[in-house]
């Protein structure tokens, strides 16, 4: 139908992005700010950093989830309106990589607290990589039923 | 004429006497004197009388089985003495110095929080970093912790919003409570910061901190002294070179491991460009901050190619993982000599360009000129660290008062400015990086041949060693305690984000609440660093209470799904 | 029956509803490229050709997302607010001639000028009440900020707006523009320049930019709308820009018509206005790009302390030059 194909072509061309960090060293995060400086542009692809969890389509986390901040992540989660998404960046996004190495202050990885769509592991992972996890992500919702 | 640690020595023994029981001068400017219990503030007191600049850089506290041990790290002149006292386990009590010196401030809170010591007359000595519902007596620092304690008491997505600390306000005035983060644009990372606001004029500031904490300190007991410098490594993602260099250091200080003159320039080279990239990440950040976004793109696209330059020197862009134990990982390849004066000499002419940019324009400098002042004799007082210092006029820099790598053969110049302001300090950072620039340029014309890493047993003795390097943020030390094992005993990291954060209230306060997040971003505050101590358990939503006639604490809920 | 066609045709296609609707996206799309090349990027690309669907897109997203209302605002001006506020601001242009007459044929009379500034007020007052109903910190400091900064900075603009109407001896905006032979940018410079600083602060751009000072107080008045809600609030924005621009392209610089070289062909006449808007966003983008953000105080300091005095000033120098430039007007 030419309106459920108009709103998907719109939700692909403008996903707005929420940058949340959970606890972690911030070599993810300046990483992805370095996706919003001329070299890597990524409002070429109509992303938007968003700063209210309320105006969000996908939540960016980085950053393995500490006891502190586990329930404002659900919270911010929550917030969002849906359709949403969540991207996690970095090794400690994805799994937690420091409860691994026995530190006790950490939880896990986001997949245990909030459902994650893309994963982008590395640490920290390139630019370019998390800009290529952002296009799988906009591929997974043109799959994604309407 | 006596180094300063041999005067230090030299006037403890002389007024203290018989009250000193041990004392270890293993290199040069260290000293470690352990004190009779009780008199630990007359040895501290000495050393501020006769050392003017004297300051504290940490307290560590060290769990030796049936005692506690508490280092008071005492910085002066370049040299770290450090006073030892020894508390019993049972009844961990010992008198504070926080009115000796009041930067001492939160690293007592930190030792009380992690190992239960008591600090007799501490005018705040509550939990810094643990939550409220943290099971009591469950010490986390201590060898006999039992991790159980925290299994047991898991922590609970939906306990009620946090009790806000909202001391009685009279009805007179209306005051707003601002709550910024932990998420909020203004933080790259989450911080919690209440601020008590009278319409635009901040009254006051209280920080929660330990949302990045991880336990770091604890897991490193756990690894042995290699894989632990893949773990500091991470404790922060833009200064992490400053934490590998200091951590090697710390070790080969233990296992009087002496590095080839090559690996030390390798790492001034390395350092030195992670302190470019810092500072650029942060004058960019301070752009966005603001609200000058062309300048924070512009300077983001001017910090690629020194990336680049890390790419091509170490392999990866922000983590090199460069330093190892006993020298650096990689060698300098053949050639790229002249891509790194390439690259650094169109860099500079970027520079110049900012620093016109930060001198002259006029809405950078209506923003930040005389805002968030600290007086030179707070900051003494404070202990705070780097461009913090600097910015306030005082001479003090890790890289002269106390040489490491090949700082002590490399000429370079150290920035201060006497402005005390905001925009001293983001000038500060500006002249640094030019800084940076030359001294790479010097150590890559001036490398000496040789090898660039020797071989290191996995085993260290017994020792102990203080480690301090000028990261971008101030000064970092890491105290390292081995055991004759291939794990380390202890490992303490105090970053310098902890030893400015004390600052940040002198600075807000009579401010606007506009100002905040200039004066927040001119400390550079890296709450990666500072966090790694304790694990946090509150469950705070977000909430905040709005003090004005009846509306209240306010939740924001999902209608009708 | 003929007229009424035309009266909706006109109302709801050209140059009306639609029109705007669309213009307004376009200027969205021109003022993010416009930033984006001045921070040496790229901006909107892939969404059509060279980006020109991007704010489409976002609209089109934004009005399909889930609408949520939280539980302790006042609902009635939550959801009616950011719609008025969106209403007038396309009202208001119906006043002011795009194709060489108005939206509604003979709708003008003498005095639109004033109704015009006035709904400009109202509406501001619209959007400080979505601000305001929304029962959060942040949003209720950011809409505090709309009235400090948005209706201080109307006095100004209400004295500056009635230099070209003092030259052309009306106050209805079709005979201003027609009586301007020469554009009145020319005649009076000053007044043009301190209506574009006006015009920076009304339209919140850098360096007024304080109700949006993301780092300091998140997302601003907006802070809680998603949804429909939140589409128009970013719509209101954007036909306010749309407005301010055609404002003064009407007042100083002469309107859709140049009566010397097109005659009244309506055509032109719209592509002539187009151009002119699209002009002035391009300046107010480019100061903007190039100005860190001021503090309120600063702000309202500036305000009171400077623009009024000199808007005062400037309406004096108008009136006493005013005999000089009878016969450049027509």
């Amino acid at each position: 139908m030419v309106q459920a194909s108009l709103v998907k072509w719109a939700r692909l061309k403008s996903p707005w992005v929420l940058h949340f960090n959970t606890g972690g060293c911030n070599a993810c995060d300046i990483e992805f700010l370095a996706l919003l400086t001329p070299r890597y542009d990524i409002e070429r692809f109509g992303v938007l950093l968003i700063p209210s969890p309320r105006q969000a389509d996908a939540l960016i986390v980085t950053g393995p989830v500490t006891r502190q901040i586990a329930p404002r992540l659900k919270l911010i989660y929550e917030q969002m309106p849906s359709p949403k998404f969540v991207v996690a960046v970095g090794a400690c996004a994805c799994s937690g990589m420091y409860a691994n190495m026995q530190c006790y202050g950490v939880l896990g990885g986001v997949d245990k607290f909030i459902p994650v769509d893309v994963y982008v592991p590395g640490c920290p992972p390139r630019p370019e990589a998390i800009l290529y996890g952002v296009i799988k992500l906009l591929e997974k919702m043109k799959a994604a039923k309407a | 004429m006596a180094t300063v640690e041999q005067a230090a020595v030299d006037i403890l023994k002389e007024k203290l006497g018989d009250k000193i029981l041990e004392i270890v001068t293993p290199r040069p400017r260290r000293a470690f004197v352990l004190v009779k219990h009780g008199f630990h503030r007359d040895a501290v007191s000495l050393l501020l009388e006769q050392f003017e600049r004297a300051g504290i850089s940490t307290i560590t506290g060290i769990d030796l089985g049936d005692e506690i041990e508490l280092n008071y790290h005492m910085r002066c002149h370049g040299a770290v003495i450090t006073i030892k006292s020894r508390v019993s386990k049972e009844k961990p009590q010992i008198e504070t110095i926080t009115d000796l010196i009041a930067g001492a401030t939160l690293y007592e809170q930190e030792v009380f929080d992690l190992l239960g010591v008591v600090f007799k007359r501490h005018p705040n000595l509550k939990r810094l970093l643990l939550s409220e519902d943290w099971p009591e007596g469950s010490y986390p620092l201590r060898k006999d912790w039992n991790p159980q304690d925290v299994k047991e008491n898991p922590y609970n997505v939906h306990t009620g919003p946090s009790k806000i600390n909202d001391q009685g306000l009279d009805g007179t005035t209306y005051t707003t409570n601002v709550v910024i983060g932990p998420q909020h644009p203004a933080l790259l990372e989450p911080e919690r910061f209440l601020f008590k606001v009278d319409g635009e004029v901040v009254v006051d500031v209280e920080p929660r901190l330990g949302y990045v904490h991880r336990g770091i300190e604890k897991g490193a007991e756990s690894l042995t002294f290699l894989q632990d410098v893949h773990l500091i490594e991470r404790i922060c993602g833009i200064c992490n070179v400053s934490h590998t260099t200091c951590f090697c250091q710390a070790v080969e200080s233990v296992g009087e491991i002496e590095i080839p003159p090559r690996a030390k320039y390798l790492r001034t080279i390395v350092v030195e460009l992670n302190r470019i990239h810092s500072h650029l990440l942060l004058l960019g950040t301070a752009g966005l901050v603001l609200g000058y976004e062309s300048l924070f793109q512009y300077m983001f696209r001017d910090r690629e190619p020194t990336l680049d330059l890390m790419e091509m020197i170490t392999g990866n862009r922000v983590v090199p993982a460069f330093n190892t134990i006993g020298g650096v990982r990689r060698d300098l390849k053949p050639g790229l000599n002249e891509k790194i004066e390439n690259i650094l000499e169109r860099f500079e002419k970027r520079m110049r360009f900012y620093k016109d940019v930060f001198q002259e324009d006029p809405t950078m400098r209506l923003r930040t000129e005389g805002v968030g002042v600290l007086k030179k004799s707070d900051a003494l007082k404070l202990c705070v660290a780097g461009p913090v210092l600097r910015g306030s006029g005082i001479k003090m820099d890790v890289r002269k008062d106390d040489a490491y790598a090949a700082y002590d053969e490399i000429p370079f110049n150290m920035i201060t400015y006497k402005e005390c302001d905001c925009w001293a300090r983001l000038m500060v950072r500006v002249d640094e990086i030019v800084e940076s620039i030359n001294i790479i340029r010097y150590a890559a014309e001036n490398l000496p041949s040789g090898p660039y890493r020797v071989k290191v047993p996995r085993k260290q003795p017994k020792g102990e060693a203080i480690s301090r390097v000028e990261a971008p943020r101030g000064e970092l030390v890491h105290y390292v305690k081995s055991d004759d094992s291939v794990h380390p005993y202890r490992v303490k990291v105090r970053s310098p984000t902890l030893a400015n954060i004390i600052s940040f209230r002198e600075i807000a306060k009579g401010g606007y609440v506009a100002d905040i997040p200039t004066a927040l971003i001119s400390l550079d505050p890296c709450f990666a660093c500072m966090d790694r101590m304790v694990f946090l358990d509150v469950n705070t939503n977000r909430s905040w209470s709005w003090r004005l006639d009846e509306m209240k604490s306010l939740k924001g809920e999902v209608n009708g799904r | 029956m003929g007229v009424d066609l035309i009266f909706m045709f006109r109302v709801l296609v050209f140059p009306g509803f639609a029109f705007l609707l669309a213009f307004a996206l376009f200027c969205d799309w021109f003022e993010r490229k416009v930033a984006a090349r001045m921070q040496n990027r790229i901006g909107p690309t892939y969404t059509g050709p060279m980006g020109i669907l991007q704010p489409l897109a976002d609209y089109i997203k934004l009005l399909m997302k889930e609408d949520i209302t939280p539980r302790q605002t006042s609902r009635f001006l939550f959801t009616l607010s950011p719609v008025l506020a969106f209403s007038l601001f396309v009202f208001i242009l119906f006043y002011v001639p795009i194709d060489g007459a108005n939206v509604i044929l003979a709708s003008g009379f003498e005095g639109d000028l004033i109704l015009v500034l006035v709904l400009v007020t109202v509406a501001e007052f619209a959007m400080f009440l979505s601000g305001w109903s929304s029962v959060n910190p942040y949003s209720g400091i950011g809409s505090t900020r709309i009235l400090t900064q948005l209706l201080g900075y109307d006095v100004p603009l209400m004295l500056l707006a009635l230099g070209p109407a003092f030259l052309a001896k009306s106050l209805c905006i079709s005979t201003i523009i027609a009586r301007q032979k020469v554009p009145f940018m020319l005649l009076i410079p000053w007044a043009f320049i301190f209506f574009i600083i006006t015009l920076q602060a009304e339209l919140e751009k850098d360096p007024f930019d304080t109700p949006h000072a993301e780092t300091e107080i998140v997302a601003g008045y907006g802070t809680e709308f998603t949804g429909r809600k939140l589409a128009f609030i970013r719509f209101s924005k954007d036909i306010q820009t749309v407005f301010s621009a055609a404002l003064l392209a009407s007042l100083f610089l002469g309107g859709p018509c140049e009566s010397i070289l097109f005659g009244s062909s309506s055509f032109l006449c719209t592509a002539w206005f187009v151009v002119k808007v699209l002009l002035v966003i391009f300046v107010l983008e480019f100061i903007g790009c190039m100005c860190a953000r001021l503090r309120i105080d600063q702000v309202v300091w500036a305000n009171w302390r400077i623009m009024i005095p000199i808007a005062i000033l400037s309406l004096i120098l108008t009136v006493v030059c005013a005999p000089l430039f009878e016969s450049l007007i027509g």
